[in-house]
């Protein structure tokens, strides 16, 4: 590769910044000798992607990813630059589905060619398309950014020249999460395989297109990219981590479960953290968990930022713990996901998961337990109490759990909420719910579930290397309950406990936020009610940021109100993209639950979305340079970047044994593209290195002896 | 009586016929191991004087290659020539076009023929030592990681792979006569550690 020169920071000052990243990519790209030796084996070639019907192979781009993150109190601005590389000789356009947090903002993206930088312009989304056809036939380099799902990007790119390295550099903004006394930070870096059901052959009528009717998966092409097996492929996609914390408060314990990190100490409230032994491939979320020192109780968390003529606020305030009401008995349904997605190390959180949670029950409880893949069973026809013989038989059932087939999540989800005493007030009613959430039908879930939640509630447990956060949470607050990750084996004690502390009962209920000032527009409208140790979250929208912010609550028997004075809020950074953000959320939900009729919702997603820059389902960021470069003439050719399996995850389970042609993995059809497309590393071609001596040798022998043998039948004769 | 002369006649031309190529292909059979043996003779001279002079010398002076290096595995050693072209493998390993130097970034590739050299390669193990003398003197030693077998066209091999790799391959199954796309690829890495670049 060719040495690119930046001479940014004459031109553009900002763009310094940038500068020590590029060549830090570009000279991971070229020291072969660089530490991710330690990662990657050989065999990582050039990246052949076959089609279906043999057609020509195609070679794909190779791609490096670095992510920053400056972590900023409550919010958390992030930076990914990829650089795709070209290392064919015919111009090309890749395209790479990456995943981002559940709740990012995403509302920058810059092209970096050469010495150039194109900042993108957000656009509606069939426009921004137009646009960036039109330019890639016209062989100018262009890049398009787009939402599949509110976790699930598309980056293009398109006319990369031959040998070149062209950037890709994309801005989020996320909040922090935060339970109890810990606070995390989320950097997902795969997109896992998702299973899609199958549109019903029958359209049957009358039918709710919500439950049947119309294709439950109508852009399953868009999210199927190629998947590697890694029994016979290197892991692609290198990526480095970069994470700079100022907490807001004096830092007690900070670690990462997921990644090996090397942490310095910058400060009592602020560190830098980066990945130990550089360089990973990009196959399992990084997360970071922190919790301020033990003196230290930060409980009120309000910023606010001034954009335009309006006042923005973010509030994080998390209730004084008080005694909950009495304990009422529970009625807990557990599902657990056994499909294929599930096999390798996810299974076994699961069931480790499961099995510490029936633990927990008390004998005035109940329970029930359903598996699914593309079947389901449940271990009662319906939940018994929760005594020895019954445990000991569903641990039994859960222990001999294996995972394999599809994922058919309506059907189980629908049996769990199906409640037989829905006016029964002595009991609460819980559905647990432990997967991957590998699936690509959501909407379909969240209109069951806001359609048939009742009075249960609805926790999720996000299980492995890479689980769908959109599934998660939006079920979770859907289903009135919360959301916990467990990404590793070691995790599943200490989360299990945390949830049942909040299977408990809700601690803080009826909760309402009042501003001294009219005309705040508040998010979410609905306030949830609280389990043990979360946070209040709100962002508002005000014409002046004055007078007093209101919450109050119910915790137990007991009123519960705290007043914040909104003129004494320290300024934060990105608080208006993270309204705006939760302001779009919001009206997906009611799309997706019919409060809000489409035409509607999406009207006011596409105001929002254009007001704040920010990029949406209905709005995507293009870049497009200047002038044309691919000369007349010279083809242009496509190739989907291949993704690693998230770690963990066994291959096969997920796409039938290697060899065959990627069959359909349980009974009903099962569509991945994946499965069409295997890309295989060619390599160097080996001569060839027989000789046929011994043939030869042998022939020659034979014939002499047939020779020898005529000539002694003649002197006979 | 003149059909029994004209028989007896045309039996012995046959006799004669197969005598002849009988023997001329037995002979050309056993001329390539012989061949291949004679080669690694002439050629270890050849490369002991590339030692001492510094320079590739030829082996002999019609050579259309020049030795490289020695391998040493499984207890034999071979002179390794550069190119992997017919000619030059019926003479011994051949270095594969574009592929680095043993013991440089990267993975060098060497070839040869399954029934004369590279039959030792279906006897080697993971950890048993390759050591590669290289025209410069330099010896890199390598440690086998491991074998397999793959289409000659796919061959999963990256000359620019991290790491300081060797492969050898010849042709799979160790024991068939006819010719096939299948390599068995023995793989090996270097003993010394590169200097670990920064980033």
């Amino acid at each position: 590769m060719s040495v690119l020169a930046f001479p940014l920071a004459r031109t553009r000052p900002r763009a310094a910044r940038l500068y020590p990243l590029i060549l830090g990519l570009v000279a991971l790209f070229s020291v072969p000798g660089a530490p991710r030796a330690a990662t990657l084996p050989p065999g990582s070639g050039e990246l052949v992607l076959r089609g279906p019907d043999d057609a020509a192979p195609v070679e794909a781009p190779r791609l490096m990813t670095d992510v920053t993150v400056d972590v900023s109190g409550p919010t958390a601005r992030a930076v990914v630059t990829q650089a795709f590389r070209n290392t064919t000789k015919e111009w090309v356009e890749g395209t790479y589905v990456y995943p981002l947090p559940e709740d990012a903002a995403v509302d920058s993206m810059k092209l970096v060619i050469g010495d150039r930088i194109v900042v993108a312009d957000i656009r509606e989304r069939a426009q921004a398309k137009r646009d960036y056809e039109a330019a890639k036939s016209e062989g100018k380099t262009a890049a398009l950014t787009e939402q599949e799902r509110p976790n699930v990007f598309t980056n293009a790119v398109a006319n990369i020249g031959p040998g070149e390295t062209v950037l890709v550099r994309i801005e989020y903004q996320q909040t922090v999460r935060h339970s109890g006394d810990r606070y995390s930070l989320r950097v997902p870096l795969v997109v896992a395989p998702r299973y899609n059901p199958a549109p019903p052959i029958v359209n049957l009528v009358g039918e709710d297109p919500a439950t049947g009717g119309a294709d439950p998966v109508p852009d399953r092409d868009r999210i199927t990219p190629p998947v590697l097996d890694p029994s016979t492929h290197a892991p692609v996609n290198p990526v480095t981590v970069h994470v700079s914390l100022k907490a807001g408060f004096d830092l007690g314990a900070l670690r990462s479960d997921t990644h090996k990190v090397k942490i310095e100490e910058t400060g009592p409230q602020s560190r830098t953290i980066s990945l130990a032994d550089g360089p990973v491939p990009a196959d399992s979320d990084f997360e970071l968990v922190w919790k301020p020192a033990p003196s230290v109780t930060p409980t009120v968390g309000l910023f606010r930022e001034h954009v335009g003529d309006r006042d923005y606020v973010l509030a994080a305030v998390t209730p004084p713990e008080g005694k909950a009401g009495p304990r009422l008995p529970r009625d807990v349904t557990f599902v657990i996901d056994n499909s294929g997605s599930m096999g390798g190390t996810s299974i076994r959180q699961a069931k480790a998961g499961l099995l510490a949670a029936l633990d927990r029950l008390g004998p005035s409880d109940r329970f029930n337990v359903i598996r699914f893949d593309h079947t389901m069973d449940s271990v009662f026809p319906a939940t018994v109490p929760a005594d020895q013989a019954n445990l000991d038989r569903a641990k039994a059932y859960v222990a001999a759990l294996e995972a394999n087939g599809g994922t058919e999540m309506l059907a189980p989800l629908q049996a769990a909420l199906k409640d037989s005493n829905p006016e029964d007030t002595k009991s609460i009613r819980q559905v647990v719910f432990l997967t991957d959430g590998a699936i690509g039908n959501e909407d379909q879930i969240f209109s069951a579930i806001a359609a048939g939640r009742g009075r249960s509630r609805l926790f999720m447990v996000g299980i492995g290397s890479a689980p769908n956060g959109h599934l998660m949470q939006h079920a979770a607050e859907l289903g009135r309950g919360s959301y916990t990750n467990i990404s590793t084996i070691d995790q599943v004690a200490e989360r299990t406990r945390e949830l049942f502390s909040k299977l408990e009962s809700p601690v803080v209920t009826d909760i309402t936020a009042t501003f001294s000032e009219g005309g705040a527009d508040v998010t979410p409208d609905l306030l949830p009610d609280l389990y043990r140790g979360e946070p209040l979250v709100l962002s508002a929208k005000l014409p002046k940021a004055n007078g007093t912010l209101t919450l109050s609550g119910r915790i137990g028997d007991k009123t519960w109100t705290q007043t914040l004075d909104l003129s004494s809020a320290p300024e934060g950074a990105g608080i208006s993209k993270a309204w705006a953000r939760a302001k779009i959320g919001d009206a997906e939900t009611a799309r997706i639950t019919g409060k809000m009729n489409a035409e509607t919702a999406d009207a006011a997603i596409l105001k929002l979305a254009l007001g704040h820059k920010l990029m949406t389902r209905l709005t995507s960021l293009v870049a497009i340079d200047a002038t044309p470069r691919r000369p007349a003439g010279a083809r242009l050719t496509s190739a989907e970047l291949p993704l690693n399996l998230p770690a963990g995850w066994d291959f096969e389970k997920v796409f039938g044994p290697a060899g065959e042609r990627a069959a359909p993995i349980a009974p009903p059809p099962v569509q991945r593209r994946a499965e069409l497309r295997k890309a295989v590393a060619p390599g160097v071609a080996l001569p060839q290195t027989a000789t046929d001596f011994e043939i030869r040798v042998w022939l020659g022998l034979t014939l002499l002896g047939l020779g020898l043998l005529v000539a002694r039948t003649r002197r006979f004769a | 009586m003149r059909a029994a002369i004209t028989l007896k006649t045309g039996r012995a031309a046959a006799a004669a016929l197969l005598i002849v190529c009988g023997l001329g292909l037995t002979a050309q059979g056993a001329w390539i191991p012989a061949k291949a043996a004679l080669a690694q003779a002439l050629l270890e001279r050849a490369f002991a004087e590339t030692l001492a002079s510094g320079r590739p010398e030829k082996p002999w002076p019609w050579a259309d290659t020049v030795p490289v290096a020695r391998l040493t595995l499984g207890g034999e050693s071979y002179i390794a020539l550069a190119g992997s072209s017919g000619q030059a493998l019926a003479f011994g390993p051949g270095h594969v076009e574009g592929t680095p130097q043993a013991g440089e970034p990267g993975t060098a590739v060497y070839a040869a023929h399954r029934d004369t050299q590279f039959a030792v390669l279906g006897r080697l193990k993971p950890g048993d030592p390759i050591d590669v003398t290289r025209s410069d003197g330099t010896t890199a030693t390598f440690r086998v990681t491991g074998s397999r077998v793959a289409r000659w066209d796919e061959s999963g091999i990256d000359p620019q792979a991290p790491g300081r790799r060797l492969a050898l391959s010849t042709c799979w199954p160790l024991d068939a006569v006819t010719h096939g796309p299948l390599r068995l690829i023995v793989e090996a890495q270097s003993e010394a550690r590169g200097p670990v670049q920064p980033q």
